[in-house]
């Protein structure tokens, strides 16, 4: 029954905020929206028993990509007047992509309903679980089975690193602003300063 | 798992990528400076790469023996007939590079890596028998061509082209991944002989849809239209090197992958996207006709021209045969000598200040000027055009002679009259170098890398290139074979 | 705890929801009160340091400062700047405190007890741990005042830079241990030196990696000398800025009960959690109560904390990055492949 309890809870979560998500006219509220969206996303997973996948999904959607998205949407500077402008002019267009969308649905859930749509029809044959937890399978299937695609996974992620870097780094022009680390951590108290006791009245010779 | 076995059926990918890294360290610690270095030594690996195909190439193996990784990838015949290709042009795209860039002041050692990389994908994509292979292939392509579309980086077209090439090539991958899942969930596996299987009997209205996204996704890969937008904007604002790189190897590693996606994985349903590629071909041939009637820039007529040309090699994947398929393979590799060559021609036409000539306002007269130049242009269009005697027309008279044989007389036939539609433009391409006024324009003399490139690849399509058609027409037969294993 | 109540005659289900209930309630009752102590101890260290008295007013050696700071703020009046968005500017506090809170669930004070022990216990604290972001990012955002929106982008770029290393660390003692649970993690570390002192922290190739670590949580936690959103000399009060009243508080104590946290895991991961030091029956260490020695550990670090925030200066936040990834990046993840090769050889037989 909890679980059952659970389930619904995430489950119509998730389906509120990922409306939210487009119905917020503020794009920061529209980023909350989408991680508390990840965040049930993740709640339905520990429910099936992925939960290795869910921490990953909240490390790395929550923690990391959608930090960096609030860090962009942030630093807009949203008039939300010309907002609602743009909402009036395209509103006809947005009827129309509704009415066309409606119509596929009504199409698929016909079709559905014909008997033509059978969802899910796994064939059973899945590699058996190696361990007990799912980290020892993910890691089994990774580094055995799937090893050459996750070797070559790596150098997609090198490319695009490589990629990122050749397109932005420029090199430094002047020196200017240009830090020594080294020059900095090797200076001594003994090279910047030094001891005086002054008597009183008396001026300090430098 | 033995992975001896395998490894050393992937070893012209291990070769590539090792050398990627190394030369990457090279580049990182040489600093700006090494970049020709960097590009001979890729170019260098990838000939190695190259030479390691030759015992598949030559005995035409195929079968289990070829299965690598439990049958995740294939080191067949097939894949080795196309990386061969997609070497040669990988080292002629590297060997006309470098002069551009200095010009621009803009060479960098990670062009050349990049450009390995690049490779690499296309090597396992063309190598790809399972759908997760596939994708890691496509998208290592892909990235890699994201960035050298915008190496340019201060230069604001090729910035934009780079940017379109990204989010539409995302879209796409979107498109290709959702049909995969669509697939995966309807099959339960992501290999290709499980979906074959799987596949045989009846087909579900969601397999249909998986099937169609994977085709849709792979058809923005080879430009066909109705996926073709994005080509002539990538093309016309991408550095020149890079736009010959797109029109040659990329083109060839989406073509064969499409044809093992489409007669392997989809091999039981040939009647479900027959009708899709032969829709696919004749668009393509019409759009990229029609289309570069207009156009005054070079680069994007020669980018109409490739999505025309993409049209003809799917009439070969359409037939479904083996004879097919192995017209298509002998039409690709005409068309990356044709393709190479005139783009490297179009890399020479510039003036004394280094400004290219782009546009036919300013190649009018070159045969007074260049008479080397243009006559090797004038035999390259004519190949295009598929003009007999020269190569061109032989590669669409196999690429006919199968879809016949198919019994698709009438695609066939409205591809013979498409063409014809399509030779006037080549054909005012000559017209404009030989019989209009000369235009104020100079032209500067060339390196010899790219003479050399011109030369071999005019030598190819000229009627010379017959002398080769039929140890090509055996080596292509036998990579064809490769795709019909099973019944 | 289940069991308890079931035999009052609950079903299992309502036995069940009794029990977490109060199990949270029995982490978190304690853990603001020692929240509230803390603070003491941090102001009566900082003070001794700087040769000052510290709090001494309010009961027996001021004692009850905190409660009375407590109090104060209790009476405040709330003020939500005009401007401000209304929505985000009172969840982010929330949000703080509330994450702060949620991680204790994984923590095991001794063998057993733990409110949670699931598999993934350290995937969980760093799945949760780089949630305590929103918080600062949400109120700075929300403030529509320019200190605290610089504050809440430096929050935000240092929080996910430090990450990146804690994780790595946190994988090489993963890899150690053979588990993500943390009851087991602490296990393996009974006898780990010589089968005589319980703590990962006398192995040579993890030793690095706590000194990583302690300076890592330092910064995780915005504590001297990594407290940039919150510098005083710059940002007036970074965050916190436009706050007052309850909301200020609720920002201080998830602030304390994340520094909490984070010695905890330094206890945890390196020194042997609820373990006495040494695993040799010399005096009667095991007679002593394992969380006894938790704690003790825990009240070392924070001791270390408090030492560090009163004598080190603070960084700059050009420093503050090249620390976070140009030396401690590379040097986890040579840590990372050094570790994975060296039990590779020794331990798997290669």
């Amino acid at each position: 029954m909890i679980q059952t309890i659970a389930f619904y809870l995430f489950a119509v979560l998730v389906i509120a905020s990922a409306v939210m998500v487009i119905m917020a006219r503020n794009p920061v509220h529209s980023v909350l929206w989408l991680i508390l969206a990840f965040f049930n996303a993740a709640g339905l997973m520990v429910l099936v028993g992925a939960e290795f996948i869910a921490m990953l999904l909240v490390v790395v959607y929550v923690g990391a990509v959608a930090v960096l998205f609030l860090f962009v949407v942030m630093m807009l500077d949203i008039d939300f007047a010309e907002l609602r402008a743009g909402f009036v002019r395209n509103f006809p267009l947005g009827i129309a992509i509704a009415l066309v969308l409606l119509a596929e649905l009504v199409l698929g859930i016909g079709a559905y309903q014909a008997g033509n749509l059978d969802l899910g029809t796994p064939a059973g044959d899945a590699a058996p679980m190696l361990g007990e937890s799912n980290i020892e399978n993910l890691g089994a299937l990774l580094y055995g089975k799937y090893l050459f695609l996750f070797e070559t996974a790596g150098i997609i992620l090198l490319v695009a690193m490589v990629g990122a870097i050749v397109l932005t780094h420029r090199p430094p022009k002047t020196q200017r602003g240009h830090q020594h680390i080294g020059k900095q951590n090797a200076r001594r108290p003994e090279d910047a300063t030094v001891m005086k006791q002054p008597e009183v009245g008396k001026g300090v010779e430098l | 798992m033995d992975y001896s076995i395998s490894l050393r059926l992937i070893a012209p990918e291990i070769l590539l990528s090792v050398s990627g890294l190394v030369l990457l360290l090279v580049a990182a610690w040489g600093g700006q400076k090494t970049g020709r270095l960097v590009s001979i030594l890729s170019a260098a690996a990838l000939f190695g790469a190259g030479l390691m195909l030759f015992p598949t190439l030559h005995l035409g193996v195929v079968g289990p023996d070829t299965f690598a990784f439990g049958d995740q990838f294939r080191a067949d015949a097939f894949a080795a007939f196309a990386k061969a290709l997609i070497y040669l042009a990988g080292i002629g795209c590297l060997m006309v590079a470098p002069t551009y860039f200095d010009r621009l002041k803009a060479m960098k050692p990670e062009y050349p890596v990049l450009l390995l990389f690049a490779v690499l994908g296309m090597s396992i994509m063309v190598s790809a028998s399972d759908f997760l292979t596939l994708y890691i292939g496509l998208e290592l392509n892909s990235l890699a061509a994201y960035v050298l579309a915008a190496f340019l980086r201060n230069d604001t077209r090729s910035a934009e082209s780079g940017l379109k090439y990204f989010v539409l090539g995302a879209l796409a991958s979107g498109i290709l991944l959702y049909g995969m899942s669509l697939l995966y969930g309807f099959t339960g596996t992501t290999s290709f002989e499980g979906v074959r299987v799987a596949l045989s009997g009846e087909m579900s209205t969601g397999m249909l849809f998986g099937l169609i996204f994977v085709l849709a996704g792979l058809a923005f890969k080879i430009s066909a239209v109705p996926f073709h937008m994005w080509t002539p904007d990538v093309y016309e604002g991408a550095p020149t090197p890079v736009t010959t790189f797109f029109a040659t190897a990329p083109k060839v590693a989406a073509i064969a992958l499409t044809a093992r996606v489409a007669l392997d994985a989809f091999g039981t349903q040939v009647d479900a996207w027959r009708q899709v590629v032969i829709f696919a071909a004749l668009a393509s041939i019409l759009v990229g006709a029609l289309g570069a009637i207009g156009q005054q820039n070079l680069k994007r007529l020669l980018a109409y021209s490739s999505i025309n040309n993409v049209g003809f090699i799917l009439i070969g994947l359409a037939a479904g045969t083996v004879g097919g398929v192995g017209a298509m393979l002998v039409y690709l590799a005409i068309y990356v000598a044709m393709s190479l060559g005139s783009f490297v021609a179009l890399l020479m036409l510039r003036d004394e200040n280094g400004d290219a000539l782009a546009t036919f306002a300013d190649i009018s007269g070159l045969s007074a000027k260049r008479p080397a130049l243009a006559w090797c242009l004038l035999a390259l269009m004519f190949s295009l055009a598929g003009i007999p005697p020269l190569l061109g027309f032989f590669g669409k008279f196999v690429v006919f002679q199968a879809g016949v044989e198919a019994d698709m007389v009438a695609l066939a036939a409205f591809g013979i009259a498409a063409s014809v539609i399509g030779a006037f433009y080549y054909i005012k391409f000559v017209k404009v170098m030989f019989f209009d006024d000369a235009s104020e324009r100079s032209v500067a003399d060339s390196t010899t890398a790219h003479w050399v490139l011109l030369v071999v690849t005019t030598a190819i399509v000229s009627p010379l290139g017959y002398l080769v058609t039929p140890s090509l027409g055996d080596l292509t037969d036998k990579a064809a074979s490769a795709l019909f294993l099973l019944p | 705890m289940t069991e308890f109540f079931q035999s009052l005659g609950l079903t299992y289900e309502a036995a069940w929801a009794f029990a977490t209930l109060s199990g949270i309630l029995l982490i978190a009752l304690p853990l603001m009160l020692a929240v509230a102590m803390i603070i003491y101890v941090d102001r009566k260290v900082w003070a001794a340091i700087n040769l000052r008295r510290g709090p001494n007013v309010v009961g027996p050696f001021g004692l009850l400062q905190s409660f009375a700071d407590g109090l104060k703020v209790f009476l405040q009046e709330t003020i939500i700047p005009s401007a401000a968005n209304k929505g985000i500017f009172i969840l982010a506090p929330i949000v703080t405190f509330t994450v702060a809170l949620a991680a204790w669930a994984v923590i095991p004070f001794d063998a057993g007890v733990v409110l949670a022990d699931i598999n993934v216990g350290l995937l969980y604290i760093l799945a949760i741990s780089s949630l305590s972001v929103y918080g600062v990012v949400m109120s700075g955002w929300a403030s529509n005042s320019k200190y605290p929106f610089f504050s809440a982008m430096r929050a935000a770029a240092q929080m996910i830079s430090y990450e990146v290393s804690i994780g790595f660390i946190l994988i090489c003692v993963v890899l150690w241990a053979g588990s993500f649970n943390l009851t087991e993690i602490v296990n393996a570390q009974r006898g780990h030196g010589f089968g005589l002192v319980n703590g990962y922290v006398f192995n040579l190739l993890l030793f690095p990696m706590w000194v990583v670590f302690f300076i890592s949580s330092l910064a995780e936690t915005q504590r001297v000398p990594f407290d940039l959103t919150e510098a005083e000399s710059e940002l007036v009060a970074g965050y916190q800025t436009e706050y007052s009243s309850m909301s200020f508080a609720l920002f201080w104590l998830g602030e304390y009960a994340n520094i909490l946290l984070m010695c905890s895991l330094n206890t945890l991961l390196f020194f042997g959690g609820w373990l006495p030091p040494l695993d040799v029956d010399l005096i009667p260490w095991f007679d002593i109560p394992g969380i006894v020695w938790f704690l003790l550990k825990t009240f070392f670090f924070f001791f270390m904390f408090s030492w560090v925030m009163a004598t080190v200066p603070r960084y700059r936040y050009d420093q503050l990055m090249r620390l976070g990834w140009k030396v401690f990046l590379p040097l986890s993840l040579l840590f990372v492949v050094v570790i994975s090769g060296w039990l590779m050889v020794t331990r798997y037989g290669a």
